[in-house]
């Protein structure tokens, strides 16, 4: 008699803690969405980098780390300057050089977070440290990550860093000066000291038709006639204009549907309101306890027959 | 050396004489079978040479491990931000769990679908599947950068739901110190009963009916969790997308992951009794490993069609047999899956312990390569980047394992793990009870 009641009990517990945990995953559930094509909002910035305006002077280089109080990388300048090989743990925004290995063709570069409008990052991070926070500015924050790095492996454009070199690493990346400058109604700090105006600020569609009028202008002048980023990975906002290809000055050939539709477009059905585990669960269940009370009626025999206590 | 020539010689002589399998009377029912409950490993000093030596292994791991988290993750591993996960997630955790799935795949089977006969190594699986994942969170501790802030994981309203992460770490954590902690505490209780003295053994026989109450709930809880975690470290790899090679990038990469958990899982489990009755000269039960022999042998080619049906829904079946490196990764890995399923099929290799064993092997050596491949080999963050793991980096992962040798070693002899006759355990009682006043 008292089994039954503790296993009423058990169960009664097990749903009531079933429902708790589905009540609070689907209440954050319900908020974002992976649509494979996402749509930018209008308030949305944007950066467009045009390398056939870029001088490569890298005035944006010293100004992004001033903004955003990072030291130099000094490590192949002798203690000199700055001088990055790569986007890395002290360098959010760097100017890198294409130089056709035959002939006397070259195209600059500028590499920073791509700010997509469906990040893999804030997909992959397990307690939303990094997230699409205001103007779709994609920033991080320290309190909430754990340094598993998934940020690294997901995002297909290599852009978050990690400090390998401290005690208590943070994770890198560009954040569209969001508090820094954002925030006081001012642009980054690259677009805002570019002498040319090869990289410019403005909301996305405002840019995006900004681009579009360019490639009108000029057909032919810029690879593909196309803007880099409109579409990549679902979209994102900082967009390109190359006069060469794309995957010459290192960005990847994408496509246009997100990743984290890829990812979760199966799961996201799963997981709805934690359905599929709690139905496996009750299959499982019922399964279960039919063997398991065949096995229990068993038991007084096989016990009987070995004169010792039935092992689990 | 040595105790390898001793291995194979006593693997000669199961398989020559086959004294091992049940006694069968002229209905074919068998009378003796050799497994029949978990006998300590009674008659072998506790403390020997391997022992010992695992035991230094896991000191230097764990102390370089401690080192390691009063210092940044740098000097301690290979890895870079081209790629940032090195063997502590891709090995110790995402391959190596698929060993300890055994307490997974063998409980389904056993429970689920009433395959009677696999309760007997029931304590084996959930032995070592404690101990892969105990093991394997413990090299996440130390792999993450900023393990203080893991408490968001209390809070349900700081995680990120989409992410296959936040499963893996709600999910892998709740199971190994809840479920598999139940599932493997009737070890301990009995232990207690049988050396504890009236009171002990009066709190005990009280607690027994809620344990054996809350039983079913609790394994349909202990199944249904690694069903979740073990598909969702496949899931991790999704948003890898092109950096992984489109022979395993897949979105059934969850359910495949899970299956070769299956395969791994099963295989290893085998392989363990066997080699593990072998060393400590306990008679095998043909009966119950060829059970586990079938049952192998039938997820074994579950996942080769799902991962041929997955090849050919994406049209990569040209690719898979274009012989280049990848392909050639791609046939070796599905060969030490596939000889297993076929050979398997057969009563005559199922009953034979040699046969047995490499097939087992050759299945652990597949899953672990389904899961281990995708996250390295054929990862390629398309930079001039390369990973290889370091001294420090690979003594760490090799002390973890070497830990879960030592417990796994301890537990044989302490507690009722590793199957035997009914007979045996009554002797040991005869044994240790000599010279000490009987207990009621």
């Amino acid at each position: 008699m008292n089994a039954g009641i503790t296993r009423r009990q058990a169960l009664l517990g097990i749903v009531g803690l079933g429902g708790t945990v589905a009540t609070a995953v689907a209440a954050p559930a319900a908020a974002v969405e992976h649509p494979a094509h996402p749509e930018a909002p209008p308030d949305a910035v944007a950066m467009l980098y045009d390398n056939t305006i870029c001088t490569g002077c890298k005035a944006c280089m010293p100004a992004c780390n001033d903004a955003n109080g990072l030291p130099p990388d000094t490590s192949l300048s002798a203690g000199l300057w700055h001088m990055p090989l790569d986007l890395n743990a002290k360098t959010k925004n760097i100017i890198k050089l294409y130089q056709e290995p035959q002939g006397p063709g070259f195209a600059f570069v500028k590499r920073q977070c791509m700010h997509c409008l469906d990040p893999a990052c804030v997909t992959a991070c397990p307690f939303g440290a990094l997230e699409k926070n205001r103007w779709g500015a994609v920033t991080w924050t320290g309190s909430r990550c754990i340094g598993c790095r998934y940020c690294e492996v997901a995002c297909p454009f290599e852009v978050p860093k990690f400090e390998w070199d401290q005690w208590n690493p943070k994770i890198v990346k560009c954040e569209f000066c969001f508090d820094q400058r954002l925030k006081q109604n001012q642009q980054p700090a690259c677009c805002a000291v570019c002498p040319t105006g090869a990289v410019i600020f403005g909301t996305r569609v405002d840019l995006l038709a900004k681009a579009k009028e360019r490639i009108a202008v000029t057909p032919g002048k810029y690879f593909e006639d196309r803007v880099y980023g409109e579409h990549e990975a679902g979209g994102t906002q900082v967009l390109y204009l190359s006069s060469v290809p794309f995957d010459k000055i290192g960005l990847p050939k994408l496509g246009s549907t997100s990743l984290g539709y890829y990812a979760t477009k199966v799961t996201s059905v799963i997981y709805k309101w934690l359905s599929g585990p709690i139905l496996v669960a009750g299959l499982l269940g019922a399964v279960i306890k039919r063997n398991w009370d065949r096995h229990e009626a068993e038991r007084p025999d096989r016990e009987k027959e070995t004169g010792l206590k039935d092992q689990l | 050396m040595n105790r390898w020539k001793k291995l194979t010689e006593l693997l000669s002589v199961a398989d020559l004489h086959n004294t091992t399998t049940g006694t069968h009377d002229e209905g074919g029912i068998t009378l003796v079978n050799h497994w029949q409950r978990g006998v300590p490993v009674y008659r072998e000093p506790v403390i020997t040479r391997p022992l010992l030596f695992f035991a230094a292994l896991a000191a230097l791991g764990l102390g370089l491990a401690l080192v390691r988290f009063l210092s940044p993750l740098g000097p301690f591993s290979g890895m870079n931000d081209a790629y940032a996960w090195g063997i502590w997630k891709t090995f110790n955790v995402m391959t190596l769990t698929a060993l300890g799935s055994g307490a997974l795949a063998v409980g389904v089977a056993a429970w689920v679908f009433n395959r009677q006969k696999l309760h007997v190594v029931m304590r084996t699986a959930l032995v070592t599947g404690f101990l892969f994942y105990a093991t394997g969170l413990l090299a996440l501790g130390f792999d993450v950068g900023r393990a203080w802030n893991f408490w968001h994981v209390l809070l349900p309203w700081h995680w990120n739901t989409h992410s296959a992460m936040l499963e893996v770490a709600v999910c892998m954590p709740l199971y190994c110190a809840v479920f598999l902690a139940f599932e493997n505490l009737p070890l301990l209780l009995e232990r207690l009963y049988y050396t504890g003295g009236d009171a002990t053994r009066a709190t005990l026989r009280g607690a027994a009916p809620f344990l054996r109450g809350i039983y079913p709930f609790m394994i349909t809880g202990a199944y249904v969790l690694p069903l979740m975690h073990q598909s969702s470290l496949g899931g991790l790899l999704l948003l890898g997308g092109d950096k992984i090679h489109p022979l395993w990038q897949s979105v059934l990469l969850p359910l495949l992951y899970l299956l070769a958990a299956g395969v791994a899982g099963l295989g290893f489990v085998t392989f363990l009794l066997l080699i593990a009755c072998l060393r400590y000269a306990r008679p095998l039960s043909l009966d119950v490993l060829g059970e586990l022999g079938t049952v192998l042998s039938w997820v074994c080619f579950v996942f080769l069609a799902v991962r041929f049906g997955d090849l050919a829904w994406r049209r990569q079946l040209g690719a898979a047999f274009a012989l280049d490196k990848m392909s050639v990764l791609f046939l070796f890995e599905t060969a030490l899956i596939l000889v297993p399923a076929v050979v398997l099929r057969s009563r005559a290799a199922r009953e034979t312990p040699r046969t047995l064993l490499n097939m087992a092997t050759l299945a652990c050596l597949g899953g672990l390569a389904y899961r281990f491949i995708p996250t390295t080999i054929a990862f390629n963050p398309g930079r001039q980047a390369s990973y290889f793991p370091n001294l420090p980096e690979v003594l760490m992962a090799l002390g973890y394992i070497a830990l879960a040798v030592v417990a796994f070693g301890l537990a044989v002899k302490y507690f009722a793990v590793l199957p035997a006759e009914t007979a045996e355990w009554n002797y040991m009682f005869r044994r240790l009870r000599r010279g000490r006043p009987a207990a009621a």
